[in-house]
């Protein structure tokens, strides 16, 4: 950021314990400096989802992926272990892998023909002799690796900062959410190919704050709660709530939207799929408990973990991935997660169901997006000097109960406020934030689903 | 996509279908789609029909019961898809799209059942939107059925010849 003259108009964000009011500034949302600084601070300092291990099975498998802007190889290596690398030749820079994904030993960058086993060593320089000693250069010029990786239960992530404290510390109580998904199938979890690729013409936070929002559910889905209802499922806003869990990871527990796929079954799901999902229920029950069972079968989660990654745990999987692009624009890759072993059947009927809400064709998620563009859009309406006092969203819902201290509701927006003060933090604006009257005691609620 | 032979008619449950009427066929379509007349779209399905658009990264062979996709519909999605489009509160829509579609390179082959066949054809569909323009361009893979009233779909599968969606080029509407 430099000498520039600083864009960041102050506070970005004001709450306000006297008036009960919480208001994000719309620049947030625009400002090519803020989307520097979250470039900058919160790309470069956090850990950031890469992908799922099952993406790469097997030895010397690779996908190439990108994060704060930063292209990526993703791969394991001959002897199984899995690598981030920086997809850019150590000699001058060129993008050295340059296909989607693939099996290869080696990676050989195109230009000069530098050579690079994929644990990263340097294999070969054609005509090596021309430098001074060559072993050592040799030795100096591996690929480079992301500084920290770690994996839990299959989620890969990775720091460019090699200060950032050890994954399950940051991950903290969304670590445990991660463990019952893996929980779901004794078999584990596994991606499967066909990846939704797509774009949209919104701010990163927009989709955040659209998956931690259970307000706008009923009138922007009323298409697909009207379809959920013909097929026999009554949708309630009843026993939904939701979590702060710390470190700007959120949750929604939602116990009132549709069946899960051989959890929790529901009469669109039909008669075969009634026993088998009985039948795995009992299963859980005995290797799980029932509380825990519970837990990882009856409810849906939508799981934030800042600032990236998004677990639609709810009629099947998702994990869904953001990367910023530009202060308007935002590449999404969301993947399916599914139990290694599944029926035929259920898995037929799980990719059914899961594509006919998420992904940019489904009967739903076009209507999210289709939201968060409006508000991209729309807030162009208060931009400006001129009125300034006008220029910021609302995010109060909830907040006379959070000063009662009663649980957070999902059709509150509670989990955003979570989220706005850790990105606010986050962001390394000193004067980003702005509080009136006195904070309640605890914002964090924990709950024992162990 | 596997290749597909070029002949100029095919014959299928006792019928021989030119390529001409398959061609007529999908001109009739695109303009039903561009007029937005989803009850006339749909008629154009046999009952039990599916609709299939596979992710960017699809590879032949893939099916939609054991990979991501993009849509993914059986009958009753289908037609739970028509009957959404067709509401005011289909917000993703409304106001509509603006949609202009060119279909060719039609070619036919015979089906792995008796009573179907198969057609390839290339397609560009402009779409118009909030100010902005996209282009999408694929190949339709589709299984048609002859029958009393005219051809009709068993498979409607449009398959994307892009990278990825750019952005605001989701597919809320029918491609
Ligand atoms: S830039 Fe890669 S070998 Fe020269
Ligand atoms: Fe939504």
């Amino acid at each position: 950021m430099g000498s520039n003259p600083r864009t960041v108009p102050a506070p970005m964000i004001v709450e306000d314990w006297d008036q009960l009011t919480f208001r994000v500034n719309r620049e947030a949302y625009r400002n090519a400096e803020i989307f520097a600084r979250e470039r900058g601070w919160v790309w470069m300092h956090t850990w950031l989802y890469l992908g799922h291990e099952t993406e790469i099975p097997n030895p010397n498998d690779f996908k190439v992926r990108t994060l704060g802007g930063r292209p990526l190889i993703f791969c394991r290596d001959s002897a199984g272990e899995v690598h981030a690398f920086l997809n850019s030749c150590p000699h001058r820079g060129t993008v050295l892998c340059r296909e989607n994904e693939g099996s290869t030993r080696l990676f050989q960058c195109f230009y000069h023909a530098w050579t690079f086993r994929n644990n990263g060593e340097l294999a070969a320089i054609p005509d090596a002799g021309a430098y001074e000693s060559s072993e050592e250069f040799g030795a100096s010029m591996g690929l480079r690796s992301v500084p920290r990786l770690e994996i839990h239960e299959g989620f890969v992530f990775v720091a460019f900062d090699p200060d950032v404290p050890p994954l399950l510390e940051y991950l903290g109580d969304a670590a445990d959410y991660m463990t019952m998904i893996e929980q779901q199938h004794v078999g584990g979890m596994t991606t499967l190919p066909g990846t939704q690729l797509y774009s949209v013409r919104g701010n990163w936070k927009l989709a955040v704050e659209n998956a931690m929002d259970g307000y706008h559910f009923a009138p922007t889905h009323n298409t697909f709660v009207g379809y959920l209802r013909e097929s026999g499922y009554a949708v309630t806003d009843d026993n939904q709530y939701a979590y702060n869990l710390g470190n700007g990871h959120g949750l929604l527990v939602l116990t009132g939207h549709g069946g899960r796929i051989s959890m929790l079954w529901e009469p669109r799901f039909g008669e075969d799929e009634r026993v088998r999902t009985e039948a795995h229920r009992a299963e859980m029950t005995q290797r799980l408990g029932e509380k825990r069972a519970h837990h990882v079968a009856d409810e849906s989660h939508i799981l934030f973990v800042f600032p990236n990654l998004l677990l639609f745990d709810i009629e099947g999987l998702s994990i869904r991935q953001l990367e910023p692009v530009a202060p308007d624009q935002t590449d999404v890759r969301a993947w399916q997660l599914v139990p290694r072993e599944e029926d035929p059947d259920t898995r037929a009927l799980r990719m059914k169901t899961v594509v006919s809400f998420v992904g940019p064709g489904g009967l739903a998620t076009p209507d999210d997006i289709e939201a968060y563009e409006a508000v991209q859009r729309g807030i162009q309406a208060t931009a400006g000097t001129v009125q300034p006092e006008l220029d910021y969203s609302d995010m109060s819902r909830g907040m006379a109960d959070e000063v009662k201290g009663v649980q957070g509701r999902s059709i509150d927006e509670g989990a955003m406020r979570g989220f706005w003060r850790q990105w606010v933090e986050a962001i390394g604006l000193d004067d980003g934030l702005e509080i009136h009257g006195e904070r309640p005691a605890s914002f964090l609620a924990g709950r024992d689903v162990r | 996509m596997t290749m597909i032979s070029n002949s100029a008619s095919v014959r299928c449950a006792g019928h021989t279908v030119t390529r001409q009427e398959v061609e007529d066929f999908l001109y009739t379509e695109a303009d039903i789609l561009d007029h937005w007349d989803y009850d006339g779209w749909l008629a154009l399905f046999e009952p039990g029909a599916r609709y299939e658009i596979p992710t960017t990264d699809h590879r032949p062979g893939w099916s939609p019961h054991e990979t991501g996709s993009f849509v993914d519909d059986d009958w009753d999605l289908l037609r739970a898809r028509v009957k959404r489009l067709k509401s005011r509160k289909a917000h993703a829509e409304n106001p509509h799209s603006r949609t202009h579609r060119l279909v060719s390179n039609v070619r036919l082959s015979e089906g792995d059942t008796e009573d179907a066949f198969r057609v390839s054809a290339s397609f560009v569909v402009h779409r118009a939107r909030d100010g902005h323009f996209d282009a999408y361009v694929g190949w339709y893979d589709h299984l048609l059925v002859p029958t009393e009233d005219g051809l009709r779909f068993r498979l409607r599968r449009s398959v994307l010849g892009h990278e990825s969606l750019a952005a605001g080029a989701r597919l809320s509407f029918i491609l």
